[in-house]
């Protein structure tokens, strides 16, 4: 089958107008405007298959929803070959348009001061979907993410974790093949987050709908993509299953032990790095080549009821990653 | 075409819900007619008296004229493009399956419809009150005329508020100011909206229908009156399609260029 994206060498330079401080500044930048280039995405590589749930991670202003920008046809790449379903997208063909969706967690789609239900109506016709495929979608949606009671509500009264469940139904409506989704949770509380992934994942698996989603939410990402993209600085340097991310960055594993009495506990970090200390639970870090020899050694010489061994959060390692305390081996 | 049937109802819809605005903007068009009322039936007190052309019936004609051309050229949604543009909501629109200038040109039709409907009622209470005489055209090709230049200048207004409102793509912090300061000094003066353009001095009146924006209001008026020759009518209809035809190559190249811009910064 064919690829869903195709992506390679995309690179993207914003020109933006740069402005020295004070009334002075304001009135040069008039007479001479002095110009800047922003090298937002330099030379990004990577293709999707059909159904892949991909998640893209990176820091503010790494590039990722300018990734999405141009997937989705609305920035024009300065360089570089793309190509979404086989439409390049800056084109903007209607059949393209039909097949994509995109979601901005600070856009919105909805009319503010109508009722969502008269939205939606008007993107039924927008996508000419037929009246009984409209009824279809809109009924598994409305049951999916549980909305049916402010369906009807005007859109301005309603909660952002609301608003955003209905801007989903909105993007959804026309069932499209490929679903990107630029920092879907953002701004909502941790159980209004969770019910969205809930829906991105199983709509997902439902469909077999590829989708990309971004966030610099660490938890949307880890929970819902078996792959990941990390950019940052518009590099991409990272590509593949979370899994492998750690075992290729994570120099370290983490044991912990559980001791019977603190006698000796200073003595543990002869052994390794403590993280933390707890007692009776002691946390050290040792490097990954060593890690059974220290645990022999917590064995022999402390007073160990218990000892697991565990991979550094990836969480942790993500944020060392943008930090740059991990050097990235091209 | 359904497509845009839902636009126009969701529109109409959405001037329903800010119905106190709607309703200030009707009282700020009917406060002008009734002032211009009275202002010029005092200066044509006498009915046998003609000043600029005009006698009394033929003024006060104008004048509820205005109320109701205004309603249907000067009405529109468009002007909220410069808003779209400078917070970047545009991008939603460009990835919608849609025509954006079809779009825009429905929504201005939605509010024409309402304007059009609230400005008649309008003028009949007001016909009921004030009594006024009114000149009734009734030869058939100058109705005809008439209402080919109500098309004309319901399209050159929209050209024209799509051109100005494009300003955001290059100055996102002013591009509200120029659609409202084209409407209050273009819309409300050059237009004829306040005056009658032929109250001015030759040498003006020339300069003025030269320019696009007296065939907005004023050129429909003169025709519907009889107050301009055949040939005179026709010599204006060509100057203001020529103005359409600038005014709709320009928002197109602009249109291109905009885009540009926006998918070069990205707002």
């Amino acid at each position: 089958m064919d690829r869903a994206i195709v992506v390679d060498h995309l690179i993207k330079n914003f020109e933006v107008n740069i402005k020295n401080p004070g009334l002075k500044g304001s009135i040069l930048s008039l007479i001479k405007p002095q110009k800047k280039i922003i090298r937002a995405l330099k030379n990004i590589s990577f293709s999707v298959q059909p159904g892949e749930l991909v998640g893209f991670i990176g820091p503010n202003g790494a590039g990722k929803t300018t990734t999405l920008k141009v997937l989705s046809g609305l920035l024009y790449p300065t360089s570089g070959f793309i190509q979404v379903l086989n439409y390049d997208p800056w084109e903007r063909r209607e059949e393209f348009l039909k097949k994509i969706s995109l979601v901005m967690g600070q856009k919105r789609q909805l009319w503010w001061d109508l009722p969502a239900i008269d939205s939606l109506e008007l993107y039924k016709e927008i996508y000419e979907l037929p009246q009984h495929e409209y009824a279809k979608n809109l009924e598994e949606l409305v049951d999916l993410l549980e909305v049916r009671k402010i369906l009807n509500i005007q859109v301005r009264r309603l909660s952002l974790g609301q608003r955003m469940r209905l801007e989903l139904i909105a993007a959804l409506l026309h069932k499209p093949e490929i679903l990107f989704l630029d920092e879907p949770t953002l701004g909502l509380d941790v159980v209004a987050q969770q019910k969205i992934r809930d829906f991105i994942y199983e709509y997902n698996r439902k469909y077999n709908s590829t989708i990309l989603l971004t966030s610099h939410n660490m938890d949307d990402v880890i929970n819902l993509a078996r792959r990941v993209i990390v950019i940052d600085q518009g590099k991409l340097i990272f590509d593949g299953v979370l899994d492998n991310l750690v075992n290729q960055f994570a120099k370290e594993k983490i044991i912990q032990v559980s001791l019977s009495n603190e006698n000796n506990i200073k003595e543990i970090e002869k052994i390794g790095k403590i993280r933390k200390i707890s007692y009776p639970l002691v946390t050290i870090s040792v490097p990954r080549q060593t890690v059974a020899f220290a645990a022999a050694e917590l064995l022999q010489n402390f007073p160990v009821d218990d000892l697991t061994i565990e991979e550094v959060p990836v969480e942790e390692i993500i944020r060392k990653l943008f930090k740059g305390s991990i050097k990235i081996k091209k | 075409m359904k497509k845009y049937l839902q636009v126009l109802k969701i529109t109409l819809q959405q001037e329903f819900a800010y119905r106190l605005n709607f309703i200030m903007w009707r009282v700020r068009n009917v406060m002008q007619v009734v002032l211009m009322f009275f202002l010029w039936s005092s200066v044509f007190s006498d009915p046998t008296k003609q000043f600029f052309g005009y006698d009394r019936t033929k003024i006060l004609t104008y004048v509820f004229g205005i109320l109701v051309i205004k309603a249907i050229v000067f009405s529109s949604r468009t002007i909220e493009l410069s808003g779209i543009i400078s917070d970047g909501t545009l991008g939603i629109y460009l990835l919608k399956p849609i025509n954006f200038f079809k779009y825009w040109f429905t929504a201005d039709m939605a509010s024409k419809i309402l304007n059009l409907s609230f400005s008649l009622v309008e003028t009949a209470i007001l016909f009921i009150l004030l009594k006024p005489e009114i000149y009734f055209q009734s030869n058939p090709i100058y109705l005809l005329l008439f209402l080919l230049s109500l098309i004309i200048a319901v399209l050159l207004f929209f050209v024209t508020i799509f051109l100005i409102n494009m300003f955001s793509f290059w100055a996102p912090e002013v591009g509200w100011a120029l659609p409202f300061l084209f409407i209050v000094i273009v819309g409300d003066f050059l237009s004829g909206s306040v005056f009658p353009l032929d109250i001015f001095p030759r040498t003006f009146q020339n300069i003025f229908y030269s320019l696009p924006f007296p065939y907005l209001v004023f050129f429909p008026l003169q025709i519907y009156l009889g107050k301009i020759s055949i040939p005179t009518t026709i010599n204006g209809i060509v100057i203001s399609l020529g103005w359409l035809i600038i005014f709709g190559v320009l928002v197109k190249y602009v249109w291109g260029k905009g885009l540009k811009k926006f998918s070069a910064e990205g707002i």
